[in-house]
């Protein structure tokens, strides 16, 4: 079973990357930024949709890992392989800032706190121009290996898809862990996971402290991959359309966050021909999501999955 | 700067603060209700700005159209309980945040579609001209707007005191187990506060176009009147009231103080300070909820 896994995991990589190199530049931009949707989207996922908990300020550590990567490029020279993991580092510490208050707090209130912390980063990075570049956007230096080296833009495909790869195999081995198995059981009976000895504010830190790494990271590879950022990318429609990658997906489920990402980075594309329709479609199906299909398209895929193995899956 | 300067502020604060007060009310009502808060709520002012644009287009008189506002946002408040609240009321606070959010971004970007980003003017009601009184000025919009807060409070505090149905609604809220046996109907009741705070969200959109302009970003209201609930307590009209004109009043002393750039984070400030050291409010009764 895992020799199978990792066949098929490296014929996904190498598709990724054959797609890359044959497509042409627009496609495999498209392709890399649903990656870096997948990113944003699995680290929305820990902590939504396994422990339990509300954020509405997810763009905002992708906010934070973006800019602070670009502004270590742009001022300090730092190359990318430095830059990224700085950014990812500052999100996720900032991340456990919030969680120390955020932690004490449940439902709507949650959602109250991360709301309001979101609006004081888009404040921060539209009024704060001489560093953030204001709602001008900052324009990102090419990503460079060592000062004077920079990186082709098939290099920097190459470059998110490796970290697309990494997110998704540190999630699965998270998820199979006894972290992941805490961050479920917080979601499922904080009283009974309790009893069984877990620390819920010591979960809980961690679950914000890890969403918002990956959310760094996914910022991080954002502005490499396009080169250019501006707060509107980072606001709440950004945070609610990450939601919609986990909720159609299937709130919970690593393969969900993925599958949501990938099929919802298309639909933009899709809806190219009436791009004024955007935020209203993703409104939309967001809604119908929620009312008729709560578990999301993981469902359908688990449910075609088990009708063409049959009985193995059963045994299984 | 004298009295007279901070007095002139005071009333400037007061005014803003009586939009955030309206908001905040129609925020509490439902939440009250059914445990349901409305992330949509800041769109069905936007709604209310829109409708109140497209009356005056038609040369409806003022009256009429204030009527058509409220009433309309009531029946609309009763639609999205029945289609889109009620089959998920049972879910999870995340899915009620989530689908919430998700109606107000529908009708956000609806507008958008429909109206672009203009930014429409309206005139007031009574015209633009301010009022002297004892050396101080007011526009008349924003007395108005005051005043109707102040009548909107007063109207719901006796309708929760001494109407059956705000009765009903408050047993509803108290316990819903008890009072379906009292034999009050559990989903009109939901129907009522989602009419109601719905027609109040659209009266706050109507009062404060002429003062902001009809644009699709009237619903960031909202983010104004969720500090104000919280400040209030959440779960008290009169708190909502006071924390709505509190946070007017913090928000324009603040731009003096700090500066306009500054004054934008000062509400958010002010949510997560309490947020983080009395969630439940200045005025709001501490739940004791262990885990």
């Amino acid at each position: 079973m895992f020799e199978q896994r990792f066949v098929w995991s490296a014929i996904v990589v190498a598709a990724l990357l054959l797609a890359g190199a044959v497509l042409g530049s627009y496609p495999a931009y498209m392709i890399g930024l649903a990656m870096v949707n997948v990113i944003a989207a699995i680290g929305l996922n820990l902590l939504v949709g396994n422990s339990g908990q509300i954020s509405l300020c997810h763009s905002s550590f992708m906010a934070i890992g973006a800019y602070s990567a670009a502004l270590l490029a742009a001022y300090a020279r730092l190359p990318f392989w430095l830059a990224i993991p700085c950014g990812t580092a500052l999100a996720a510490g900032v991340g456990a800032l919030l969680a120390l208050p955020a932690r004490r707090l449940g439902g709507v209130y949650l959602a109250l706190a991360t709301l309001g912390f979101m609006q004081i980063v888009q404040i921060a990075l539209e009024e704060w121009s001489s560093v953030t570049g204001g709602v001008r956007g900052l324009k990102i230096p090419k990503p460079e290996l060592w000062p004077g080296a920079v990186l082709t833009p098939f290099a920097v495909y190459g470059v998110v898809v490796a970290g697309c790869v990494l997110a998704v195999w540190t999630a699965h081995n998270l998820m199979h862990s006894r972290l992941g198995r805490e961050l479920n059981a917080l979601r499922l009976s904080p009283h009974a996971a309790q009893a069984l000895g877990i620390s819920l504010a010591r979960i809980k830190l961690t679950a914000f402290t890890l969403s918002a790494a990956y959310a760094g990271f996914a910022g991080g590879l954002f502005a490499q991959l396009v080169g250019f950022i501006d707060p509107n990318e980072f606001g709440i429609s950004a945070a609610v359309r990450q939601l919609t990658f986990i909720v159609v997906g299937g709130v919970g489920s690593l393969a969900g966050a993925v599958l949501g990402a990938v099929v919802l980075s298309g639909l933009p594309e899709l809806l190219r021909p009436v791009r004024e329709y955007n935020d209203l479609v993703f409104a939309l199906v967001l809604l119908a999501f929620m009312l008729f299909l709560p578990h999301g398209l993981v469902v359908l895929w688990r449910a075609a999955l088990a009708g063409r193995l049959g009985r193995r899956e059963a045994v299984a | 700067m004298g009295a007279t300067f901070y007095l002139q502020l005071a009333i400037a604060g007061l005014a803003v603060g009586a939009v955030y007060a309206l908001v905040a009310v129609a925020i509490v009502i439902p939440y009250k209700a059914s445990g349901v808060l409305n992330f949509g709520q800041g769109e069905l002012a936007t709604m209310g700005a829109y409708a109140a644009f497209v009356l005056a287009s038609f040369q409806l008189p003022y009256g009429v159209a204030f009527a058509l506002v409220l009433l309309g946002g009531a029946v609309f408040g009763m639609v999205i309980e029945r289609l889109l609240i009620r089959p998920i009321a049972n879910a999870p606070a995340f899915t009620l945040v989530i689908a919430t959010f998700a109606i107000g971004l529908a009708i956000k970007s609806a507008v958008s579609v429909r109206w672009g980003d203009t930014v429409f003017s309206v005139e007031g009601p009574f015209g633009d001209d301010p009022l002297l009184f004892a050396g101080l000025r007011a526009n008349p919009t924003s007395l108005w707007i005051v005043f109707c807060t102040v009548a909107v409070t007063a109207l719901l505090t006796l309708f929760f005191r001494y109407a059956r149905t705000g009765m009903a609604m408050r047993a509803v809220a108290l316990n819903p187990e008890a009072a379906t046996l009292m034999g009050i109907r559990v989903h009109a009741t939901y129907r009522w506060a989602w009419a109601i705070s719905a027609a109040i969200g659209a009266l706050a959109g109507l009062l404060v176009a002429p003062v902001v302009g009809v644009n699709p970003e009237v619903g960031q209201l909202i983010l104004r009147g969720l500090v104000a609930a919280v400040l209030g307590g959440f779960t008290s009209i009169a708190g909502a009231v006071v924390g709505g004109f509190a946070v007017g009043l913090i928000e324009t002393f603040a731009s003096v103080a700090v500066g306009s750039t500054f004054k934008n984070l000062v509400p958010f400030i002010v949510l997560l300070l309490l947020l983080a050291f009395r969630p439940y409010g200045l005025f709001g009764t501490r739940e004791v909820h262990r885990v």
